[in-house]
């Protein structure tokens, strides 16, 4: 009888242990979709960037002229929510007699106290989720610790080493006679909550004759940034809202399997949403269900003005993303080459 | 010029037998509405709004005839509709010229949002011309009808006061007010405070109410809710105030008189004043869960849009509807405040 009974309660225990673990991966496994590279993936999009990949967009280097594609990182740039940069810099050996040896060496260097979802920056697969679940059904909760997720890091990520295609957001609705703009805006920008849709995505590939191929990172130029660049003085408006990808141009990006989609403004989709009872939708789209990365506050003004002289939308898209371990993201540098 | 039909070459013809019936099978799509996305027609709507004078709010809450048309213009980015505003400023004069506009402007559609008597001879006008009307917050004879319940959201503002009374001070004695502009009838705000007052009598049947009329004088909160709270020195509070303002009013007052420990607010409305963006924390907000304002009654007003498009594209689609829809009014706690308005201004 006493076997028997210790019997009973280990199943018990085992029912309540694997049982608890099972619910977590059951209730994720309805929220989220599987990754298309297996249940251990944990890279997403960049599996994408083949050798194959990055030796066909080595072919759009053709003349080597290098255009920036991100924005000073400095303090004062409009930052979502919360978020901060603080940078101090430490000089103490340019005090008198602190220099070092004969050759009187000094040095500085720097404390930057900053989150990492600042500036130009890539969202990385473990930044954004419904519930707790995120990229490739992953129960985040049981990956994270007080000072990092220990699942989903960037440095899993493979290389960003692509072909970059700008679309240009204000031509296509300047030529389609439904541009609006916003008057604080230097150069021409689209007014917050303009929906891109995908057919204005397919007019701005159209009007570069270009089309999207499985690898690409598509960076929309929407003018928004230009608020960015005048910061601080038009943070407050540049952060009240944006305009970006609705939910349709989201699905077409998806279907055309690009590794990224970018833009000059805070968060590459639309706000406010086209649902005001949905969150950032677009995020959950890309991110969480199908690896795809977002980057945010590109610069896109000069790449943009590149493609209008050379009537040429793509690059070669070069952005190295440090393998910050167990960080949901990172400010990044990009350059357009070409 | 003469119109003719297209000459299928005789190597086409083939082509020509696959291309007429996918021609005629386009034609059924469209004919049956359900032709591509693209392919949608465009309406043009006009929107008449009750007030666009900055700062003025409208339906004795904190929402500004502003928030309501960029609400329509937000909306509208869904829909194959191009949008013509106007502005009735409370006025049956304008309003009258407005429709009038609308009718030179050959609108499929008139969303009238005006109180007065114009609205009949505005109702007659659009008629005539042959242009659907949706009425909003007050009717218009003919026509269907998007409201707001100020009955509704009272009682359910009654019932969220009565229902932490019993789960919180069981046996208690306990008092209730309703503060506010309750003499503003034309904004409907005695039918707000007659649903509180019968939601707590229901649940709360020992519970005196009593009414607070500030007259819409923010200033008078203090003092007219001072001396309830002294009349009442060793009672439980519960407050239903009429509007936000008024409910962040009643707060500070409660908080003078040192009473914060006896009383509960709810609210009306859910206007920017009491909740926020991510950073605002503002009254209602998930890092404020202890507050005394338990919650405000949502009426969406710079949703309004969202809720009346669908029912104009409805309508100029030919499908039917209840002659009168209302706002689906709940209460919005810390609790569930970032599910209803998630934030998106990142300020």
């Amino acid at each position: 009888m006493m076997p028997r009974a210790i019997l009973a309660v280990a199943v018990a225990l085992m029912v309540l242990a694997f049982g608890t673990s099972s619910f977590a991966q059951t209730d994720c496994k309805k929220l989220v979709p599987a990754s298309p590279w297996g249940p251990n993936d944990q890279t997403g999009a960049t599996n994408r960037v083949t050798p194959a990949v990055t030796k066909a967009a080595a072919a759009e280097i053709k003349e080597g002229k290098v255009i920036p594609m991100s924005y000073p990182l400095t303090d004062g740039v409009p930052l979502f929510g919360s978020r901060f940069t603080k940078t101090i810099l430490t000089a103490g050996s340019l005090a008198p007699g602190a220099s070092f040896g004969e050759n009187e060496l000094t040095y500085m260097e720097d404390t930057w106290l900053s989150q990492s979802h600042v500036g130009t920056h890539l969202d990385g697969m473990g930044h954004i989720g419904r519930k707790d679940c995120y990229y490739n059904q992953t129960p985040i909760g049981k990956f994270i610790t007080q000072n990092n997720i220990t699942k989903l890091g960037l440095e899993h990520l493979k290389s960003f080493a692509t072909r970059g295609v700008v679309v240009d957001m204000v031509k296509v609705f300047q030529q389609a006679n439904k541009f609006k703009g916003n008057p604080a805006c230097k150069k021409p920008c689209l007014e917050k909550g303009t929906v891109i849709t995908a057919a204005d995505i397919q007019a701005g590939l159209k009007m570069y004759n270009t089309t999207l191929r499985e690898g690409d990172i598509v960076v929309v130029h929407t003018g928004w940034g230009d608020l960015f660049e005048q910061y601080p003085a038009q943070n407050a408006l540049f952060n009240s809202g944006e305009p970006g990808i609705g939910k349709d141009a989201a699905t077409w990006l998806i279907s055309q399997k690009v590794v990224a989609v970018g833009a000059d403004q805070w968060a590459v989709e639309v706000i406010p949403g086209e649902n005001p009872k949905e969150a950032f939708i677009v995020h959950n789209m890309l991110l969480t269900d199908n690896g795809i990365h977002i980057i945010e506050n590109v610069r896109t003004d000069l790449i943009a003005a590149e493609a209008a002289a050379t009537g040429r939308a793509t690059f070669f898209f070069n952005m190295t993303v440090p393998r910050a371990v167990g960080m949901t993201g990172n400010f990044v540098a990009i350059d357009g080459i070409r | 010029m003469e119109h003719r039909a297209p000459a299928f070459p005789a190597r086409g013809r083939r082509r020509a037998r696959v291309f007429i019936p996918a021609l005629l099978g386009g034609a059924l799509l469209v004919g049956l509405g359900l032709a591509p996305a693209g392919a949608q027609r465009s309406y043009v709507i006009a929107f008449a709004n009750l007030t666009e004078e900055p700062g003025v709010t409208v339906e004795g809450t904190g929402f500004t005839g502003r928030e309501i048309r960029e609400s329509f213009v937000l909306a509208a980015r869904a829909h194959p509709i191009e949008m013509v505003f106007y502005d009735n400023q409370r006025d049956d004069a304008r309003a009258l010229q407005n429709a009038d506009a609308a009718i030179a402007r050959r609108v499929d559609l008139y969303i009238e949002y005006h109180r007065g008597t114009a609205n009949a001879a505005i109702g007659e006008k659009l008629k005539a011309a042959g242009i659907r009307v949706l009425a909003l917050n007050y009717p218009v004879p003919g026509a269907p009808l998007y409201t707001v319940d100020n009955l509704a959201a009272g009682r359910v503002a009654g019932e969220a006061l009565a229902q932490f009374a019993l789960r919180s001070w069981r046996g208690q004695p306990t008092a209730a007010a309703v503060i506010g502009n309750l003499s503003a009838t034309a904004d409907r705000v005695p039918e707000r405070s007659q649903g509180v007052t019968e939601a707590l009598r229901q649940r709360l049947p020992a519970v005196p109410v009593s009414d607070v009329d500030t007259r819409g004088n923010p200033a008078q909160v203090g003092p007219l809710l001072g001396k309830f709270v002294a009349a009442h020195p060793s009672d439980k509070l519960l407050i239903a105030a009429t509007d936000d303002a008024t409910a962040l009013a009643a707060k500070a007052a409660v908080e003078s008189a040192g009473r914060v420990q006896d009383t509960a607010i709810v609210s009306h409305g859910m206007d920017r004043s009491i909740h926020g963006g991510m950073n605002d924390r503002k009254e209602i907000d998930p890092a404020n869960r202890g507050s005394i304002v338990i919650g405000s009654v949502a009426f969406y007003l710079d949703r309004l849009g969202y809720e009346v498009l669908p029912l104009a594209m409805r309508m100029l689609r030919g499908e039917s509807f209840p002659s009168r829809v209302t706002t689906r009014h709940i209460l919005v706690t810390a609790a569930n405040v970032f599910v209803e308005y998630p934030p998106s201004d990142m300020n």
